[in-house]
């Protein structure tokens, strides 16, 4: 199997546009959770929301010309990547390069009106339509970026980013391809606000991971691309290789269809094969208390109380499904600067569960386990690694 | 270069019927799913689908009777179908323990959370129901699938629009080729909602008649519903355990046209890089193609370049390779489309039988042979069968006999 590595890293979040601010922000312990600002909501309502991106920076095609909000971010944190690797549109070869876009929602801004317009019995707008087809976003950086290899869009809830970094670098690792573009996006629209907000599900303090007390995550948003290449082609152009990533199918455990696993044991099983040489943990723990509970114990079995370096960034990017995606560009973030982000949000670790909090914590980081999990039992674990 | 994979199970839940035995049958003698739209009221162009009736509760046994109630329309198709291809199968526990499962699918709960979302817009209800609303992530099905069934290998969903399950089959064979999983199920699933029936609609993509591909007066799709499911296995796995295998996949490519949101490109390239790129993972020549299963969806753009597409791959063959398409039977089933035509190309290849394509008097190519109703029958060795997604996104599978393999 071909080695894959991360040359480039595309990332839009509540911390800012780019890797810097992202990183940055990670480091200092900053959060991006404050109320939402984007659409009218009840006062103070939390949310995570990514500054405004402007569709005529990204947009280069006619086609583009009627993007919605969600294939933006997707299309932005694309050419972020391809930017950031240092692969300009000329060295694309497009039935050699693959695309991987991962998403659980879609685009919910142009749903909610949507469906109001066709129940208020009007016809449907035909302009729209093509937007409220699950790949849109696919399709418009397929078009805007001339990508013609395989490309796929990938759901999987909270580990939407995991599952489409993961198939884009088995694409990678089998020669089918020699770059493939990698991530995922999810956005916060009125649509996810008014099910949590109806359904009683909104906190009311920033999320707080690992914590037993905390009252729930906070919805946030953002995209995270990853440009991933053979070790080898990344050597021919010489560029700067953040780190490995070994693709790795996933595996399922038992879970109500609609929730979350309540036996860390089976987790801690498909985990124990994916822990050895693990410096560092990516955890998806946003602040839900039933399933960060069950990760924490996963994780300490996993490890057979080994203390490994854990952060979770969903306790300052909120919590979506491609948040995953940003947590593998955290994790060769972490592999490249040798330093682990503190949990924003965490206060206190659980029992045998090294969570980083405060402040950041350098550390030569060799290998990280990004710990991707979603309800109805997928588990969608990745491991980072330096290059020898 | 691929190797080949084994499908050993089969599972289907259509218009024509709630298993693969009523499918066969409606194919066989040409049999129409496309009646009356009763699922939702809609005053448009038209009001017609291949609209599934509605499945018992027996389908969902396996689950707590709360969470039955909130499957969606299409969790519950994949369900039936994806429990009759593991019976069909054969698979005891411990093979299903390591199962992957790959779906394919566009929809998921839009039915339910647009309903849902109409009941609260109008003032009916004071609040989204949130057991509704749950139902609406695409991976859904795929949890459906794993918890009902005990299938705990890797998990994937995929939604390249009417390409989705047929993505969802090359990429399960793949992942049971690279040893992820001894076992795969791959299922497409999809049901009728009001946001794709209004939105094809208003983009005047809908026959008000019966649609007919091919034919010199057709005027757009019909949409259909419902779920198929195929069992693949690596072939030494199968005869091991002593498994029937009805057929063989010998290759599959997917490409993108990164030409138009909903258009295809006007030339077809992706399309075409599509089916020679799967003849050439299957190593074939397009002469060995015995069977095009097309897309055949029957709008004017989309079938006018399929069939500049066949014209140029199969070159002067065109005329004598029967070519058909079954949509005029079970209707666009979007995402479940490719996962629905493989097991008609499975069922045409194992029992040797072509399917017609159902109400076309008048076809646009008067020199290719579009099998004529009811059908006939033919020994076949390969097949191919191809899916085209908005987005231009293209999926070809290559099919072949089991026996003599």
């Amino acid at each position: 199997m071909t080695p894959v590595a991360i040359t480039g890293l595309g990332v839009v979040s509540a911390l800012g546009t780019g890797v810097a601010p992202f990183w940055e922000g990670l480091v200092a312990g900053r959060s991006g959770v404050a109320p939402i600002a984007r659409f009218p909501v009840p006062a103070g309502t939390l949310g995570a929301e990514v500054p405004v991106l402007d569709a005529r920076t990204f947009v280069r095609s006619p086609v583009g010309r009627r993007i919605d909000r969600l294939s933006l971010l997707a299309l932005a944190a694309c050419r972020l990547a391809l930017v950031d690797a240092g692969l300009g549109p000329e060295a694309i070869d497009p039935t050699r390069t693959g695309l991987g876009i991962g998403t659980a929602l879609g685009n919910l801004s142009e749903t909610g009106p949507f469906l109001e317009r066709v129940h208020a019995g009007r016809s449907a707008n035909p302009l729209v339509f093509p937007n409220m087809v699950m790949n849109a976003a696919l399709s418009y950086a397929s078009i805007e970026l001339g990508v013609t290899g395989p490309s796929a869009l990938l759901t999987e809830q909270e580990a939407s980013g995991e599952a489409a970094i993961a198939w884009g670098a088995q694409l990678v690792a089998s020669g089918a391809v020699d770059v493939c573009l990698a991530g995922a996006a999810d956005e916060l629209a009125p649509l996810r606000h008014q099910v949590l907000h109806e359904a009683g599900l909104l906190p009311r303090t920033p999320g707080r991971p690992f914590d037993p007390a905390a009252d729930g995550a906070v919805p946030g948003e953002g995209a995270a691309v990853l440009v991933l290449e053979s070790l080898a082609h990344a050597r021919v152009r010489g560029v700067r290789v953040y780190a490995r990533l070994a693709p790795h199918p996933g595996f399922g455990v038992p879970a109500p269809v609609h929730g979350w696993p309540r036996d860390p044991a089976p987790i801690a099983d498909g985990l124990r094969a994916l822990a050895a040489d693990v410096d560092a943990v990516v955890a998806a723990a946003s602040g839900t208390p039933e399933v960060d509970g069950v990760e924490a114990a996963a994780l300490v079995r996993a490890f057979a109380g080994r203390a490994v370096a854990v952060t979770a960034p969903r306790g300052a990017i909120g919590d979506f499904g491609a948040a995953g995606a940003l947590g593998v560009a955290t994790a060769a973030l972490m592999v490249a600067h040798g330093v682990v982000p503190p949990t924003v949000g965490a206060t206190v670790a659980p029992p045998g569960l090294d969570v980083v909090v405060g402040s950041a914590r350098r550390l030569s980081v060799r290998t990280v386990l990004v710990n991707g999990l979603a309800r109805g039992g997928a588990c969608r674990p990745l491991r980072v690694a330096a290059v020898a | 270069m691929s190797r080949p994979v084994a499908i050993t199970g089969l599972g289907t839940v259509t218009a024509l019927g709630s298993d693969v035995s009523a499918l066969a049958a409606a194919l066989a003698d040409g049999r129409g799913g496309i009646g009356a739209l009763t699922l939702f009221p809609y005053r448009g162009r038209c009001a017609i689908a291949a609209q599934v009736p509605e499945l018992t509760a027996g389908v969902v046994a396996a689950l707590p009777p709360a969470t039955g109630r909130r499957l969606s329309r299409p969790d519950r198709f994949a369900l039936a179908a994806g429990t009759e291809a593991c019976r069909d199968a054969g698979l005891g526990p411990a093979e299903r323990r390591a199962a992957a499962v790959h779906v394919g699918a566009t929809i998921g709960g839009m039915h339910e959370v647009g309903e849902a979302y109409g009941r609260r817009f109008t003032g009916v209800d004071r609040r989204l129901r949130l057991s509704r609303v749950l139902a609406m992530p695409l991976s859904t099905t795929a949890a459906v699938l794993s918890q009902a069934l005990g299938l705990f290998g890797p998990r994937s969903t995929y939604s390249t629009a009417c390409s989705s399950s047929a993505l969802a089959i090359a990429q399960a064979a793949e992942s049971v080729r690279r040893g992820a999983a001894p076992v795969a199920l791959a299922v497409g699933t999809d049901g009728l909602c009001r946001v794709t029936y209004a939105g094809f609609d208003a983009l005047q993509a809908l026959d008000p008649e019966p649609c007919r591909p091919f034919a010199r007066d057709r005027r757009g799709l019909s949409l259909g519903e419902g779920a198929a499911a195929l069992v693949l296995e690596d072939l030494d796995h199968a005869r091991a355990r002593g498994a029937r295998v009805h057929a063989l996949l010998l290759g599959d490519a997917t490409t993108a046209d990164a030409h138009h949101v909903t258009a295809p490109h006007p030339d077809g390239l992706g399309a075409a890089a599509a089916l020679t790129g799967a003849l050439a993972a299957a190593r074939l020549s397009p002469d060995a193609v015995d069977y095009v299963n097309a897309h055949g969806s029957g709008t004017p753009q989309n079938d006018a370049v399929e069939m500049s597409v066949l014209r140029r791959v199969l070159g002067g063959r065109v005329g004598r390779v029967p070519i058909s398409s079954t949509k005029a039977q079970h209707g666009h089933c979007l995402g479940a489309a490719g996962a629905v035509e493989a097991v008609v190309t499975v069922l045409a290849l194992e029992r040797g039988l072509l399917p017609s394509t159902r109400g076309l008097r008048a076809p646009e190519w008067d020199d290719v042979d579009f099998v004529p109703e009811p059908g006939r029958r033919a020994a076949l060795g390969v097949a191919v069968t191809s899916s085209y997604g908005f987005g231009g996104h293209n999926v070809t599978l290559v099919l072949g006999r089991a026996e003599g393999r």
